[in-house]
């Protein structure tokens, strides 16, 4: 992490990078109905992308973004190119801006995120709709979109350090 | 590949969308959403999605080993004190059994010699494969499993699989190591059934809730409150009996199943690999293979008395033909 602030290349950064998504992927497929008991799920991918690319916008390309968004189209069996195009266009619309002085804190960092889960979401429902259709069923993407919103500060807190760096996160 | 440090104009930036890449992006993802539906899907992308999850079912099964473990923490506590109560229901139980298997035993015999006499070729297959369930993605637009067992061990696609109550769902995609199961809760999961008490027949399909209903039942079908569903092996993709649920009617008068898989986590399951039957058009005779009727051989069908009857079928077929014409 220091890596970056003494100017050396952030290799390990990268590296943790690619781990983190890839973790995120296979938790989120992990089976978790087989714990008896609910089976709510946030959407991590899309959590960990956010994350990165307000951290270290340059691991986050879009083609990155949209990468992952296939691979969570493939692993839950959906058809291919919905989570890909939900979160390319949720994350180009609602990317940081240079005019967005309050990004330290996480509170306006987590009300960012909000849009970013409901574009996504719209964008997936619409997007599966047309790929199955017939309207897909909203309520269980409302209760997967509300978990990944209430989910988000308790990783942002793991990583988000109010005041320690212009991007509002810790690293 | 070099990393330099980030500048401030980097992280105020945000991630960098350019217009033609981001463009070319989003025109890729509506192409896959309109080429990769299930009735239109091309055999590429159907290799693509198998391949991706055979490579990535090790990370899964990796990821869920633990998960597994914690499932069986909480159960295994609870369970403790009703261990002694278990143990005297499960002597009854065994008791009750060996009537029954004692009955199947000697009902398999008689079926057996049934079959012998009929010369029926029955090609019941009692084979099945055991896999754990490597994930379990939940999505708004698919309910499916993926399974640590492929085509190196026999299975393909179509094969039913059931957990130790009942049946599950039905492989949909085989990859060489992994399969992924499409569960009956899936909203493109239509399974022909009956009920065993009656042979009143309908399909299940599923609508992506715990309670997938049974429609085209008929007006005066003979079902009733809790009578057991299993599959009627009509489509000729699933073979007949598997057990499914029971059958409950919900407040808006449909008919609706409750699944006997719902009563235990579908963790570990069983593939059946399962022959099917395939209509006459899709499994032709290759004429190298008919013999050809000899009058020795048959003792009554000669080349004389053949002819007439082609002859007369042919008349028959053309008279039939013209009077279907309008």
């Amino acid at each position: 992490m220091r890596g970056s602030i003494d100017g050396r290349p952030p290799y390990g950064l990268a590296v943790w990078a690619a781990v983190s998504i890839i973790l995120s992927l296979m938790i989120y497929a992990s089976p978790g109905r087989l714990a008896q008991g609910g089976s709510l799920m946030p959407m991590l991918p899309l959590i960990t992308i956010f994350i990165w690319s307000s951290i270290r916008p340059r691991f986050m390309p879009p083609f990155v973004i949209f990468i992952v968004g296939l691979m969570q189209d493939l692993i839950t069996g959906g058809p291919m190119g919905v989570w890909a195009l939900a979160y390319v266009v949720a994350l180009m619309i609602m990317r940081v801006r240079e005019e967005d002085g309050a990004k330290r804190e996480i509170g306006p960092i987590w009300f960012r995120f909000v849009g970013v889960v409901a574009i996504a979401t719209f964008i997936a429902w619409c997007a599966g709709s047309l790929a199955t259709g017939g309207p897909a069923a909203i309520r269980p993407m409302l209760v997967e979109a509300a978990a990944t919103v209430l989910m988000f500060p308790l990783i942002g807190l793991l990583t988000i350090r109010k005041r320690s760096s212009r991007s509002g996160f810790g690293i | 590949m070099v990393f330099r440090s980030p500048s401030r104009r980097d992280q105020d930036d945000g991630v960098r969308f350019s217009r033609t890449l981001t463009a070319t992006l989003i025109i890729i993802s509506i192409l896959l959403i309109i080429f990769d539906r299930p009735d239109v899907r091309p055999p590429a992308l159907s290799a693509v999605r198998s391949t991706v999850v055979d490579v990535v079912a090790p990370l899964l099964d990796l990821a869920a080993r633990p998960l597994r473990a914690m499932g069986n923490i909480g159960p295994y506590w609870r369970r403790q004190s009703e261990l002694a109560q278990e143990n005297a229901d499960l002597r009854d139980q065994l008791n009750d059994t060996l009537y029954w298997r004692d009955l199947a035993l000697r009902l398999r015999d008689q079926i057996e010699i049934y079959e012998q006499t009929l010369d029926l070729d029955v090609t019941a297959s009692q084979e099945r494969v055991g896999a754990w369930t490597l994930a379990d993605p939940t999505g708004p637009f698919v309910q499916s499993r993926i399974i640590g067992a492929g085509a190196e061990r026999g299975i393909r696609d179509g094969d039913p699989v059931l957990n130790v109550f009942g049946l599950v769902g039905r492989v949909v995609e085989t990859g060489r190591r992994s399969s992924r199961v499409l569960l009956l809760t899936d909203l493109n999961s239509r399974v022909p059934v009956i009920a065993d008490r009656t042979n009143a027949r309908a399909i299940l399909i599923g609508n992506n809730t715990n309670f997938p209903r049974l429609d085209y039942v008929g007006r005066d079908a003979d079902l009733r409150d809790g009578d057991r569903i299993v599959t009627s092996g009509d489509d000729g993709v699933l073979p007949r009996g598997l057990p499914i649920g029971v059958a409950a009617l919900d407040r808006d008068g449909q008919w609706r199943v409750r699944l006997f898989s719902d009563q235990a986590p579908v963790d570990f399951v069983w593939v059946f690999p399962h022959v099917r039957v395939l209509p006459p058009e899709a499994d032709p005779v290759i004429e190298d293979e008919m013999e050809p009727p000899t009058g020795d051989e048959t003792g009554t069908a000669t080349d004389e008395s053949i002819e007439p009857a082609l002859t007369n079928s042919a008349d028959d077929t053309a008279s039939t033909t013209q009077g279907d014409a309008p």
